[in-house]
């Protein structure tokens, strides 16, 4: 799979693209080694100093997005331009030595084999530097700029995504037999292994947790052929990569969405569909074309007046920057537009109103319609 | 020059004069001020000689003598006798009592002795006459005043008095007591001189800085959050003008990690407060200002050449004594050099490659054999605290200059602006604003 990523990013050929390498254990612990080397050279120098950190810059204006002539999906990367921290900006000289103790860390997983989530390594960061760590966000954050540091991918540094506890060393998984769901593995190269054959016509990503449950108890599947799969909320690595897995292994599934009419899922559906700038070097790979299902403007007159909510503050924040983004399609910037126009959300439990099982109908109707954008 | 209204100032007006004729004529000079307490006198005649090329001339003043005509009066001359010497005598009889024009004028002499002018020998002598009969008392000797023998300049010698000054009262240490020199290890001078070109003026700033905090010194007297500020004029102590005061104000301290509170003024005295300054800390300011040439323009503000001088001084004492006045901003930075030394000395003795390991000591200047006992550790701190502390005396605009830690090649675009601290909420980092669309093509 990595192969076919690179070649297609050799067609495009673009040098403006910083990606993130996959590298072993002992390719990333040499960029390390070289890391400190460069750093005690210079504080060692003539004329001495404290180098700086130059990291791949995360921020929007560093994305560009590229059409594939082949795919015909679009997706985000990061260019070449970086930004730096220092120790000699007070207010960002605990910024600099984060990044450092991530390495230092990492470093030291990767001499010892092992493999850790980034829940368990807040942890150890909360309990042996508590004034530099405070929150799990921050040691993502540090783990990204780590990552835009050595310009390896995160799970080179031999983090795994928070695992959902699949079988170790289970390659292959009949879905067919399950009657809750298999929780996907954090492990990418467990996923990258596994192998996968299915009878499935189509693809079903949910947003809940909740809504995947309800579907998998009703056997949706056995009514739809359906792959159906759920991050439980914002897009995780291990989710994208599994469906993105899925998309080139079963090429002729359609991927469709299934979430809240609010900007959220929205966001949601064009994380799946775009990749996100939050993955920062590893944000291009997991583009999926994915297409927007339900909840969606029509299927208001399905569901109570009674259920629709107000917008908050946060959905016209992210209504804002979706609007503001050039990928986004005609169609969903119609959708947004009416959403922020009446000032309302509805979500995907309001059908119920309808039934419990309404939601399989529902689904089955729009597929059989081909009712999706 | 103002008018004299007391006998004390007098006295202070008289001695500065005698100060200033020893300084101008470059030889050696003794100044003597002899007080002698009688009953009898007659406060209103004053009597004055002067030696000229082969007699004494003498004079009396009587300003009670009629008009102003008659208040001169000359007296018959003393011939010299092919003696060869030269000087001035004044005699005045004043109603005070001795004692309190003794204070008054050793008050004096001890900031005169900060100018520390160079070839005065200064004695004081007072006669008391009290029940026991008479007392002579030698205040000040001339050998307390040593002149220096090597020509140095009108700053060295104020940098040279006013440590005497700081040391004998702030610290009760003379320049012969046993503790001289292990306070003298902990008192760090600055000094500064600006000219102004356009007033004809010369500011000359002398700052001291002691901190006793890891050395008891049982001798100290004082110390603490408050500056004394001592200020000369033309070569006499002065009262410190408006425009001077404005610019003490006007100076950045915090750059040198010092925070003004306020400014008292007492009588002659000004002081500064400072908050946050450790009790075991002690810092002490002179200026001293005077026309080198005539000065061209009638208008001129001291302010801007204080300011300047005084900048100049603590830049002096920082560029000296590495670690002493550093700003905030440098001392919050220092403060994470230990967290990063222990990191980085993690990584380098957690690694299994042992070339990177030897290479890493071999940088550090240590051997294979030193790496225990936190050697690494406490080698990398040193390095990274000295690197941060001379970065504090850099000039703001070379202070973020640094190297990379990776080199790229010449297409990365290098965007300096920091990467702030943003807590970014899961969906904020799908921001897409105005990317560019990229055709498929090579570069």
């Amino acid at each position: 799979m990595e192969d076919l990523c690179r070649s297609s990013l050799a067609f495009f050929s673009d040098q403006q693209l910083y990606y993130a390498d996959v590298l072993c254990p002992s390719e990333v612990r040499a960029r390390m080694e070289v890391a400190v080397l460069n750093f005690l050279r210079i504080l060692n120098s003539p004329e001495p100093a404290i180098s700086l950190l130059p990291l791949i810059d995360r921020r929007s204006s560093n994305t560009r997005v590229s059409s594939g002539l082949l795919t015909g999906v679009p997706w985000i990367f990061l260019s070449h331009s970086f930004c730096t921290r220092s120790l000699m900006k007070a207010n960002a000289a605990k910024a600099f030595v984060r990044v450092w103790k991530v390495m230092e860390l990492c470093f030291q997983i990767l001499v010892e084999g092992k493999q850790v989530t980034q829940r368990e390594l807040f942890y150890k960061l909360l309990c042996t530097s508590p004034d530099y760590f405070s929150s799990q966000l921050q040691v993502n954050k540090t783990i990204q700029d780590v990552v835009a540091l050595l310009q390896c991918s995160r799970y080179s540094l031999g983090i795994i995504a928070s695992s959902r506890g699949l079988e170790p060393g289970k390659e292959e998984i009949d879905c067919s037999t399950s009657s809750s769901g298999y929780a996907i593995s954090g492990d990418l190269s467990l996923l990258d292994n596994l192998v996968m054959r299915t009878n499935a016509r189509y693809i079903i990503v949910v947003e809940k947790h909740a809504i995947f449950q309800r579907l998998v108890e009703d056997r949706v599947f056995n009514q739809i052929p359906s792959i159906i799969i759920t991050a439980r909320g914002y897009p995780d690595i291990a989710t994208r990569f599994l469906l993105h897995r899925m998309s080139r292994n079963f090429p002729e599934l359609p991927i469709l969405a299934l979430v809240d009419w609010n900007p959220a899922g929205l966001a949601i559906l064009c994380t799946f569909k775009f990749g996100s700038i939050g993955m920062g070097l590893e944000a291009y790979r997991y583009a999926c074309n994915v297409k927007w299902l339900g909840l969606r403007g029509d299927d208001l007159a399905l569901i109570p007046q009674e259920s629709l909510t107000q917008l908050k503050p946060k959905d016209l924040q992210i209504a804002k920057s979706l609007m503001s983004s050039e990928i986004l399609q005609e169609n969903y910037r119609e959708e947004l537009q009416v959403m922020t126009q009446s000032g309302r959300r509805a979500e995907i439990e309001a059908l119920y109103f309808n039934g419990y099982d309404y939601l399989g109908k529902y689904i089955a109707k729009k597929i059989v319609q081909a009712d999706y954008i | 020059m103002n008018a004299v209204d007391s006998v004390p100032e007098l006295c202070q007006r008289l001695i500065s004069s005698a100060f200033q004729r020893c300084r101008v004529s470059e030889e050696l000079c003794r100044l003597s001020v002899v007080l002698n307490g009688s009953r009898f006198c007659s406060p209103a005649v004053t009597r004055i000689s002067s030696s000229c090329d082969e007699d004494i001339s003498n004079h009396n003043l009587n300003l009670k003598q009629g008009n102003s005509v008659n208040w001169m009066k000359k007296l018959p001359s003393i011939p010299k006798n092919g003696l060869r010497f030269s000087g001035t005598e004044v005699c005045l009889n004043v109603l005070e009592k001795t004692e309190f024009l003794r204070d008054k004028i050793c008050s004096f002499i001890q900031k005169m002795l900060i100018l520390n002018i160079p070839n005065v020998g200064f004695e004081l002598l007072v006669h008391h006459e009290d029940t026991t009969g008479l007392r002579l008392e030698n205040v000040f000797r001339p050998n307390e005043c040593s002149p220096s023998s090597f020509p140095t300049s009108s700053l060295e010698h104020l940098e040279s008095g006013f440590v005497d000054y700081v040391l004998r009262h702030r610290h009760n240490v003379t320049r012969d007591s046993g503790s001289h020199t292990s306070t003298m290890e902990h008192l760090k001078t600055g000094i500064g001189i600006e000219n102004s070109r356009s007033s004809g003026l010369v500011m000359e700033a002398v700052i001291t800085f002691s901190d006793f905090l890891d050395h008891v010194n049982p001798c100290m007297m004082e110390c603490g959050p408050r500056t004394e500020v001592l200020y000369f004029r033309d070569f006499s102590p002065s009262k410190i003008s408006k425009s001077s005061l404005h610019g003490l104000m006007s100076i950045d301290w915090k750059s040198y990690g010092l925070k003004l509170g306020k400014i008292v003024g007492q009588e002659d005295c000004l002081w500064l407060e400072w908050e946050k300054l450790p009790s075991s800390a002690c810092i002490d300011l002179v200026f001293h200002c005077y026309e080198k040439r005539p000065m061209r323009q009638k208008s001129y503000s001291i302010r801007t050449i204080l300011k300047k001088a005084a900048k100049l001084a603590l830049d002096d004492l920082k560029e000296k004594h590495t670690g002493f006045l550093l700003s905030d901003r440098t001392v919050k930075i220092r403060s994470y050099a230990p967290d990063l030394a222990k990191t980085l000395a993690g990584l380098i003795l957690s690694s299994n490659d042992m070339e990177f390991q030897e290479e890493c000591l071999s940088l550090l200047g240590l051997r294979s054999q030193e790496v225990g006992d936190g050697k690494v550790e406490e080698c990398i701190k040193d390095k990274i605290i000295s690197v941060i502390e001379l970065n504090d005396r850099k000039p703001q605009g070379c202070k973020d200059a640094a190297p990379f830690l990776f080199k790229y090649g010449d297409s990365l675009e290098l965007d300096l602006e920091e990467d702030h601290d943003e807590v970014e909420g899961t969906f904020d980092s799908f921001r897409l604003q105005a990317p560019s669309r990229v055709r498929a093509q090579c570069e």
